[in-house]
């Protein structure tokens, strides 16, 4: 029950916890460990491309590996790197800034987890299981129906998995921020890091039942005999464009709206001073996401969608600009004036605006439809995406490592460390992507594993692969940081930066396993800052101390994560050798086996739903005594 | 410990709830019964061919709505109040959906074998 004795534990007791753990702190920290290792695979991917492309004519990868590289390197870097570490932040964050003592529902949060991860390892086991997914990150429909092999099987099977997980937390995060906020804690209250949540919850609620349908019907059409999208029969491959795009388009704004959040909190703490614009800030986020519906087909534009649906969409994809403008003003006007403390996470945040912006603009430049035809799989789109998503949300996620990494570990990463990294990154970041728009623009296709001498793209590509070099001895520093920090392990106090300005900041370190001994009373935006200026620099408590419901942990999450992953084994392996398959696997060797497997994986997953249904688990109280007992061991560890 | 704290109604709460139960349960059957009514009607009035067909369709589908809008108030407790956020979220999804399918039947050419 409550882990009050838990002092010295040994390994597998730990491991234990971590499998059957509810609590969102620690499920934070499992998002962070696994969607950090999926940051460096994808991470070495990408090495893997620039090293091929560095000189001209070069065989360092066949042509079918390279496609294969830059498959798995786009899906796991969006999929299962960039959302999984937003989530730790989120999940490290949102509870503790609203004044909560968990998720709405702390199962789900754990299942979530437990489904990325089964995922992501059911996605990646491709690379030992005869080749992965070659068909690009979109993977087209008509590539992807003819891509011979199970590759891209494990792409449909393992981002429906971790897609389950997504919507799962989407829907956690909407209704916790919608119903468990503290008393006093409006929605105009609500600091920038949880409104972007909220925005980026109900994003993720709309967008990926679109991305669940589409690879539904891939699944069927590869494993299933079905003909949505194979044209000879009749399907339309077209439909596979729009379903991904609904979703992929909502997706990158489900990306970047957290990372704006994590910069917003930067800025107005080390800055110190309060938000500028906060509710214009708020009115853009809504807006971007609006909007974020609104423009799937320019990424469609030479399609051949007709003249009206083309200016349709360049219309509404120019609007995009002007709330994203509204917020690089606002973000400006907060460093204005103010006493600027320049931090590791303050340096990224700095770095973020003139890199993202950069990004914008020639997301403009591209949403002119006619122009769009020069620039369409041109190395232009891959240095416009780059810049957005690694100069807006992966910056966003090294300042928000190091930001919260307090909250998160107790600990503060070393900051000369921390400024090497980001210097190397920044620099490396620009040096690989900035000459990546003059490559397009020359003319060099993506998604091809070579190019021949004398075109004049050999000096740009060579700069490229450097650059990406500084980035990888960047993450390597990053990584040293990180184990030095934790062996050393020196303990910080509460409100460790110093300048905190919300309630995750008012709480001792480390984090209490209920967050909050009696929930906080919050009298305006910024809680804790409020308190520090006007009050007496602590929350004014709007409960008195009472006992509290808290839920059990459980391995449920695991055993039903688990038996999807057998399942989609013996989903991949059901059309092996059949007449009705497709001509992809129709060759391949009959699984008689495959039928079982499918049935024994489901049921595994249905009567662990059952048993989570049927079988009452009310929780447990933590009474007031000990929260007493907590309180002065604080108070004497405090003298 | 493992059970809910709950403390015992009072005699008036439990009146209270009593009544509103009741009253909830009356709108409900009312709404029931005008949700087969009119789907009685729809039923008729394509079997029967009593009128032309262009005024069945936008009849019938005026009668969808209606059920719909009663579907949503009255059975999924959308009247309620501390609804607000469920409306907002339905109407949203209904403005995408909409949105995704005129574009499938205008660019998509889904619509074409139809024609």
């Amino acid at each position: 029950m409550a882990q009050t004795s838990a002092r010295k534990q040994g390994v597998g007791s730990v491991i234990w916890e971590y499998l059957t753990t509810v609590d969102h702190k620690k499920i934070a920290i499992l998002y962070l460990i696994a969607g950090g290792f999926f940051f460096v695979l994808g991470g070495i991917e990408a090495m893997l491309i620039r090293i091929q492309l560095a000189v001209p004519n070069n065989d360092f990868l066949s042509a079918g590996l390279f496609n294969e590289v830059i498959t798995m390197h786009g899906t796991t870097m969006i999929f299962l790197a960039a959302m999984p570490l937003l989530f730790a932040f989120m999940n490290a964050t949102v509870p503790l800034q609203i004044g909560a003592r968990d998720l709405a529902f702390p199962f789900l949060n754990s299942l979530g987890v437990w489904l990325f991860i089964f995922g992501g390892i059911f996605l990646n086991l491709s690379w030992f299981m005869g080749g992965a997914p070659d068909a690009g990150w979109t993977s087209y429909a008509s590539l992807s129906i003819a891509s011979p092999g199970h590759g891209i099987d494990f792409y449909a099977l393992g981002l429906q998995i971790s897609g389950a997980g997504t919507l799962i937390t989407g829907i956690n995060f909407a209704t916790t921020i919608i119903t468990m906020r503290a008393p006093g804690m409006t929605y105009m209250r609500m600091p920038l890091m949880t409104w972007t949540t909220l925005v980026a919850s109900v994003l993720i609620v709309f967008a990926f039942p679109p991305l669940t349908i589409g690879i539904f019907l891939l699944m069927f059409d590869r494993m299933f005999g079905s003909n949505f999208f194979i044209v000879e029969a009749g399907g339309n491959t077209i439909i596979w464009e729009h379903l991904f795009w609904i979703f992929g388009h909502p997706e990158v704004y489900i990306l970047i709206l957290p990372a704006f959040g994590i910069f917003s909190e930067i800025f107005a703490t080390f800055a110190r001073k309060r938000l500028f614009g906060y509710s214009a800030m708020v009115f853009a986020t809504v807006l971007i996401g609006f909007f974020g519906f609104m423009v799937w087909a320019h990424h469609m534009f030479t399609v051949g969608l007709g003249p009206t649906a083309n200016a349709i969409f360049a219309v509404a994809t120019m609007a995009i600009a002007v709330p994203t403008g509204i917020k690089i003003f606002n973000w400006i006007a907060t460093i204005w004036g103010g006493s600027i403390e320049f931090t590791t996470p303050m340096l990224y945040a700095l770095a973020f605006i003139p890199s993202f912006t950069m990004g914008g603009v020639t997301g403009i430049m591209q949403a002119a439809a006619p122009a769009d035809y020069q620039y369409h799989d041109s190395y232009f789109i891959v240095a416009h995406f780059h810049y957005v998503i690694v100069g807006g949300v992966v910056f966003a996620l090294l300042a928000g490592l190091h930001y919260y990494w307090p909250i998160m570990f107790n600990t503060m990463l070393n900051e000369t460390l921390g400024k090497i990294t980001f210097w190397f990154f920044f620099v490396g970041f620009h040096m690989t992507f900035l000459i990546q728009h003059f490559l397009g623009l020359w003319g060099m296709p993506r998604r091809v594993f070579t190019y021949l001498d004398g075109q004049g793209y050999n000096a740009a590509n060579m700069i490229s692969t450097i650059g990406a070099f500084l980035m990888a001895i960047a993450v390597i520093v990053l990584v040293v940081n990180i184990i030095i920090t934790l062996a050393k392990n020196e303990r910080v106090g509460m409100d460790p930066w110093g300048d905190g300005r919300t309630l995750e900041w008012s709480i001792p370190l480390p984090v209490p396993y209920y967050n909050f001994a009696q929930i906080p009373l919050v009298r305006g935006l910024d809680a804790y800052w409020v308190e520090k200026k006007e009050g007496n620099g602590k929350m004014m408590p709007s409960e008195s101390l009472t006992d509290f419901h808290m839920p059990n942990n459980s391995i449920l999450p695991v055993v039903m994560s688990l038996g999807l992953f057998i399942a989609a084994f013996g989903a991949m392996y059901f059309p092996d050798g059949q007449e009705w398959a497709i001509d992809a696997v129709s060759g391949l060797e009959p699984k008689p086996w495959a039928l079982p497997v499918l049935i024994i994986g489901l049921g595994i997953t249905f009567v662990s739903m059952g048993i989570r249904s049927w079988k009452d688990d009310l929780g447990y109280y933590v009474t007031k005594e000990e929260v007493e007992r907590d309180l002065e061991e604080l108070e004497r560890g405090g003298k | 410990m493992a059970e809910l704290n709950q403390e015992p109604m009072t005699k008036a709460q439990l009146e209270y709830l009593r009544r509103q139960r009741t009253r909830e349960m009356r709108q409900q059957l009312v709404s029931f019964g005008l949700m087969i009514f009119l789907t009685f009607i729809a039923f008729g009035l394509t079997a029967m061919e009593v009128i032309p067909a262009q005024f069945t369709i936008p009849l019938v589908l005026g009668f969808a709505f209606i059920q719909v809008i009663l579907q949503f108030y009255y059975f999924m407790h959308m009247k309620d109040n501390g609804h607000q956020f469920a409306k907002l979220f339905m109407m949203t999804g209904f403005y995408f959906a909409i949105a995704f399918c005129v574009t499938f039947v205008y660019i998509v050419w889904i619509g074409a074998p139809v024609n």
